[in-house]
């Protein structure tokens, strides 16, 4: 009973795996959608916390053309998320980069979840101690 | 409860006041510390300001002069890469922008000074506002330096400029030396110009 239904399981996740393998790519964002993503991940370099693509502060109007002019030249994000960082600095970006000193904004959490965790086992550890000896 | 002998009660109290002094001397003392801080620094209004351009080669700037010349027979083009041996001041400025108003007079002083040696050039730069506003500004405020129009804003990207007034100084070798966010005067570019190691 069990064996078969292993090899019923086994059967659909080959099944779901080849639908989702065979199916055809989705098409690629018109320019347009990559240059309102970028302007997602675009700090207002005026406003608080806002993206240029929610900001109508004027800087943020000459980042939105810039590029939009990028990626119609065949930019990469890559390439245009470099240039904006080369003229406004790194905090331009409002996803922080996965390296340098910036990538602490990723670091500094997972060490500060492992050490809770860390300190929670050490805690629970001691009170079932004390739990057994009373 | 166990009531305490009036010695032992007295330990605690006192340790309780001595750890309140301590705290208010730890307040007190970064309390002064940020006014000393506060008193010494730039006025908000004009301040130095870092830039990833700082140290590198000057970003392009180039066009054609909003500006006709003072006898009105020509408009001058500007070149930076032609203006090599001087200082430039690369000047983003908008007509609607009470502090870039502020700073005109100053900039008029600062060419004006530089005229005869000739080892000092300022261009500005158009910063959302329009060119007819921007040639009744300069003829009711005076100046009759290079102003170019950037409308899709390929230069303000380009410079990183994130509002107006905001002031590059490029030196003779054509590199980035000094970003200035908020209006200048002619005083504070001389001094900086004499820091940069320019004469002034």
């Amino acid at each position: 009973m069990y064996r078969r239904l292993g090899w019923i399981a086994l059967a659909a996740v080959v099944g779901i795996a080849l639908f989702v393998g065979t199916r055809p790519p989705e098409a690629p964002p018109t320019s347009t959608e990559r240059a309102d993503a970028l302007a997602e991940r675009i700090r207002c370099p005026t406003c608080r916390g806002q993206s240029v693509a929610d900001s109508d502060a004027p800087a943020s109007e000459f980042i939105r053309e810039e590029i939009a002019r990028q990626v119609e030249q065949g930019q990469s994000d890559q390439e245009i998320e470099d240039y904006l960082v080369s003229r406004y600095g790194d905090d331009v970006l409002l996803v922080p980069p996965r390296s340098g000193l910036a990538s602490l904004v990723w670091v500094l959490p997972v060490v500060a979840l492992v050490g809770a965790g860390a300190g929670l086992v050490v805690v629970f550890r001691r009170w079932g101690r004390a739990w057994v000896e009373t | 409860m166990v009531a305490l002998a009036p010695d032992e009660a007295e330990i605690p109290r006192r340790r309780r006041g001595r750890l309140a002094l301590w705290s208010s001397v730890a307040v007190g003392v970064v309390v002064v510390a940020l006014i000393a801080l506060l008193a010494t620094r730039d006025p908000s209004g004009t301040r130095l300001a870092n830039s990833p351009l700082l140290g590198k080669f000057a970003p392009d700037v180039s066009g054609q002069s909003i500006i006709v010349s003072p006898d009105g027979s020509s408009v001058p083009t500007f070149e930076l890469g032609d203006q090599e041996g001087r200082w430039v001041i690369v000047n983003f400025f908008a007509t609607w922008c009470v502090p870039c108003q502020e700073e005109q007079d100053d900039l008029v002083t600062l060419v004006a000074d530089h005229a005869e040696a000739d080892d000092l050039r300022v261009v500005s730069i158009v910063f959302s506002d329009t060119a007819a506003n921007v040639e009744r500004y300069f003829a009711e405020r005076g100046g009759d330096w290079p102003v170019i129009d950037d409308p899709d804003g390929q230069m303000i990207t380009d410079w990183g400029v994130t509002a107006v007034p905001e002031s590059y100084i490029v030196d003779p070798n054509g590199y980035v030396r000094a970003k200035i966010t908020g209006g200048v005067t002619s005083q504070r570019i001389e001094q900086l110009l004499v820091d940069l190691g320019g004469a002034s």
